[in-house]
């Protein structure tokens, strides 16, 4: 274990805030599903204890949201400490199912959907009609590429007007091999340097996952930007109308908490229609139960994570929106009563 | 008995989903907040009071012994298993079973958190008062058998003030009832007070009746500055004998008010040797007239009294003052805080002096100490921060906490306050107690005679 870790799982007095926020402990209900456990785990394997099933469990269940270490009042990280015991196990060659097929199905077929199909489909007759160099360039995500073609098309439609290309052999962006542990620098190397060939200086995507991980793990002198916060800025030149709509926005734990944006999908919602808050929001806000590979290694455990999201949505609203394709999709699954958009869903309504 | 045998009749009783044996579940459940450590054979998550009395009644048989754990939140090793054996783990057994409001009255299981409860009380008008900094985790099975209190326990006294009736599973698996639901009942020894603060080592308590009180109308938050904590400590008995029962009385001195400011940045509490916070609830008269007493009585030893402009900036001190204990580790990146020696009580009119004492004991081991708590109530904690790698640290550390409890039972005050004895004060029984604590032995003997329940605890 790196001595930042360490340090880190020695600044955790165990006071116990993390099993109050934790979305899983609250489902779990066990110690090890705890923030708290899960530093006592991963230190209980630098002891030496052995990474079986009970291991493997406590330290996959995390979504990664980063609520513990955000309410955490002694400065702890927990997050960073379970990536880098993930890691740490999969270098061993100790990894669940789960995490196994996700990182074959991440490297050879280049998305962790398993998809052999062509990722670029959703371009549609516009494949050949792309820009070679650009400053923008807008990066789908495995998600949105193979389970919301329409939509992706659609977004990239409003990005071209402002002269934005894409990646024409895209592969993902590495967030899921981050999150459960794998090395991610074969994929990261092939979008990085299709990003060099056209000159980018900025990328755009729609995914709070890949924002994250372009933002963070990529080279720090491409700038990285949400969907959201490039039309924001844009929103004058947009024509939009106002709809007579009351709708509720749930943060993506890796585009708010984690990264700070909580406003540019605020402001484009306010320009549109009314906005009311869900119970959690901005810092605090609830994790949708996707994140972190707990959908893949864990669904049924991801399912209530959702279903305790949607109790969050406040009574009379005609939509849930959101600005990740993972949240929405998980968000989905939990049954919601209302419909769930993505925040370019209703910026199209407004354009209409 | 094999081990494995052990686990198939734990499973026949709670079902195969309620129990572990699994090597991370053990080490979970080998600590709480404070620094002691044992490792159980078994955690149990029991669902109801009949699987609790046949686990019990099987571990009485086979001399097995059962520490029951709320939150694990403890800050002296109450829930910590020092003798192995079978962890019960009550947070799974979390309802409201009874809003009797009318008679002022709640039913519970133990394993609500205290916060849960005030939430559930709170759109009905009522609260349970008894307030501890960590009353977002903690549950009230624990605060029950720690005795546990908190900011505002100058005013409404600590958790044994509210229990009116407990169902408690016996060492020999026996279940029994205390108290009643009438507020006053003089029938019998008051087994319910037994129970209250027997921190698990009498029995499991599986129910509560507890009384809880009506909102106040009005708060109110006053903060006073001060040049350095004695000059508090003399402010806080002048302002407890002009009358006036705040509803919270606070200290922090000049690291702890940096702890806080880092913690919560805008809360911007002013730089001073010590603070004392005050809060006065009520009606509207009353609270403004507590004030302006306040203010008054602090008048000739403060530097500055200013009030909290709104709810927001009120709820804002509070939230962070809650977790300041924890937050203080932020304060250098290298030191961590330790919860040892960090519970005396004094007779409030031994504050300044215990204020002073401290400060030498500090200077002396070359180690900062920074104090905060319920003044009001003689309850100081003194927090230290160390180096968690430093031999040399934990040494100064253990004779620090050492002399601060020899130093609090010489002015004739406690070693523990709210936070419980458990096994990290037990050595300090027989000096604060005499030959109470030969009492407190006849009576674990005579309930428990096999000494199965949380052994190594309090000292019997
Ligand atoms: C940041 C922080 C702030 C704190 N502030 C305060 C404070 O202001 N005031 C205060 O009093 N304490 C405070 N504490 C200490 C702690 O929260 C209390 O002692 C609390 O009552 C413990 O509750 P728990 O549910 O975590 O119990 P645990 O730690 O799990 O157990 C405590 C004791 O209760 C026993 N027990 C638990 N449930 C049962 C049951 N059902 N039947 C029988 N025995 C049982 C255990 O065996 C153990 O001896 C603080 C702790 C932290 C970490």
């Amino acid at each position: 274990m790196n001595d930042s870790d360490m340090r880190s799982i020695l600044k955790c007095v165990r006071c116990g805030t993390c099993r109050s926020v934790c979305p899983v402990f609250d489902v779990i209900g066990w110690e090890s599903a705890s923030s708290r456990g899960r530093m006592l785990v991963a230190h209980g394997l630098s002891q030496g204890m052995e990474a079986d099933e009970g291991v493997f469990d406590s330290i996959n269940t995390c979504t990664t949201c980063g609520l513990c270490e955000q309410m955490c009042p002694s400065g702890a990280s927990p997050v960073k400490v379970i990536e880098d015991v993930r890691h740490q196990l999969v270098l061993q060659g100790k990894m669940t199912d789960a995490q196994k097929l996700l990182r074959t199905d991440a490297i050879e077929k280049g998305n962790p959907l398993g998809e052999e199909k062509d990722r670029m489909a959703w371009l549609g007759d516009s494949k050949n009609d792309v820009p070679e160099k650009a400053d923008h360039v807008f990066f789908a995500g495995c998600l949105a590429s193979y389970r919301y073609p329409e939509l992706t098309k659609r977004t990239f439609d409003i990005l071209r007007k402002f002269g934005v290309t894409v990646l024409q052999e895209e592969v993902c962006c590495g967030s899921p091999l981050l999150r459960t542990g794998s090395d991610p620098s074969e994929l990261m190397s092939k979008n990085l340097e299709q990003i060099r060939k056209i000159g980018a200086h900025t990328i755009i995507t729609g995914c709070a996952g890949c924002f994250t991980t372009l933002k963070n793990d990529y080279p720090d002198n491409i700038e990285v930007v949400h969907v959201a916060e490039f039309l924001a800025d844009r929103l004058a030149e947009m024509d939009l109308k106002k709809l007579d709509l009351k709708v509720t926005y749930h943060d993506p734990c890796h585009l708010g908490r984690c990264n700070g944006v909580f406003d540019a999908p605020r402001q484009i919602i306010k320009s549109i229609c009314y906005l009311e808050e869900m119970k959690s929001n901005r810092e605090k806000s609830k994790c949708c139960g996707a994140g972190g590979g707990v959908l893949k290694g864990y669904p049924e455990l991801s399912l209530e994570l959702s279903k305790n999201r949607l109790e969050e949505i406040p009574k009379d609203v005609d939509y849930l929106v959101t600005a990740c394709p993972l949240c929405r999709t998980n968000l989905k699954r939990g049954g919601p009563r209302v419909d769930v958009l993505d925040i370019i869903d209703l910026l199209e309504m407004a354009m209409e | 008995m094999q081990k494995s045998d052990l686990l198939k009749k734990l499973q026949d009783i709670v079902g195969n989903e309620r129990v572990s044996a699994s090597a991370a579940e053990l080490y979970c459940y080998s600590c709480d907040a404070s620094q002691v450590r044992g490792m159980p054979d078994f955690v149990i998550r029991p669902a109801n009071t009949e699987q609790i009395s046949k686990i019990v009644s099987l571990a009485n048989e086979k001399e097995i012994p059962v520490t029951a754990r709320g939150a694990g939140t403890g800050l002296a090793g109450g829930a910590v298993p020092v003798e192995g054996g079978i962890v019960l783990d009550m947070s799974s057994m979390n309802r409201i079973l009874e809003m009797d409001l009318g008679n002022l009255q709640v039913t519970i299981e133990p394993g609500i958190v205290q916060e849960k409860l005030n939430d559930a009380l709170e759109p009905y008008g009522f609260f349970f008062p008894p307030d501890p900094g960590s009353s977002a985790m903690c549950t009230l099975g624990g605060l029950i058998a720690n005795n546990g209190s908190g900011m505002r326990s100058v005013k409404y006294g600590t958790t044994r003030n509210y229990v009116l009736g407990l169902e408690v599973v016996m060492a020999d698996g026996t279940v029994v009832n205390t108290g009643t639901k009438v507020t006053k009942s003089v029938a019998g020894y008051s087994l319910t007070d037994l129970f209250v603060g027997s921190e698990g080592t009498l029995g499991i308590i599986t129910k509560a009746t507890l009384k809880v009180r009506a909102l106040p109308k009005e708060r109110s938050v006053l903060l006073a500055s001060f040049e350095d904590p004695e000059h508090a400590g003399e402010a806080v008995v002048k302002v407890l004998s002009s009358g006036i029962v705040p509803s919270a009385c606070e200290i922090l001195d000049r690291n702890i008010i940096e702890a806080i400011n880092t913690y919560d940045p805008h809360i911007g509490l002013p730089k001073a040797g010590a603070i004392l916070m005050f809060e006065v609830d009520g009606t509207e008269n009353t609270v403004r007239e507590g004030i302006e007493m306040i203010k008054d009585a602090c008048s000739t030893l403060a530097t500055s009294i200013r009030a909290a402009s709104d709810k927001k900036e009120r709820d804002e001190i509070w939230a962070a003052r809650r977790l300041v204990g924890a937050a203080v580790s932020r304060l250098d990146p290298l030191r961590t805080r330790v919860y040892v020696g960090e519970d005396i009580g004094v007779p409030i009119k031994e504050l300044p002096g215990m204020l002073h004492k401290v400060g030498e004991i500090s200077k002396e081991f070359k180690l900062p100490i920074m104090t905060y708590g319920h003044i009001g109530d003689g309850n100081l904690h003194t927090g230290m921060c160390i180096d968690m790698l430093s031999d040399k640290e934990w040494d100064k550390l253990t004779k620090a906490a050492d002399k601060i409890h020899l130093t609090a039972i010489s002015i004739g005050g406690t070693v523990t306050a709210e936070h419980g004895v458990g096994s990290a004060r037990a050595e300090y029984l027989g000096l604060e107690l005499g030959k109470g604590l030969d009492v407190m032995i006849l009576i674990k003997n005579a309930l428990d005679p096999k000494g199965i329940l949380n052994p190594g605890k309090m000292g019997v």
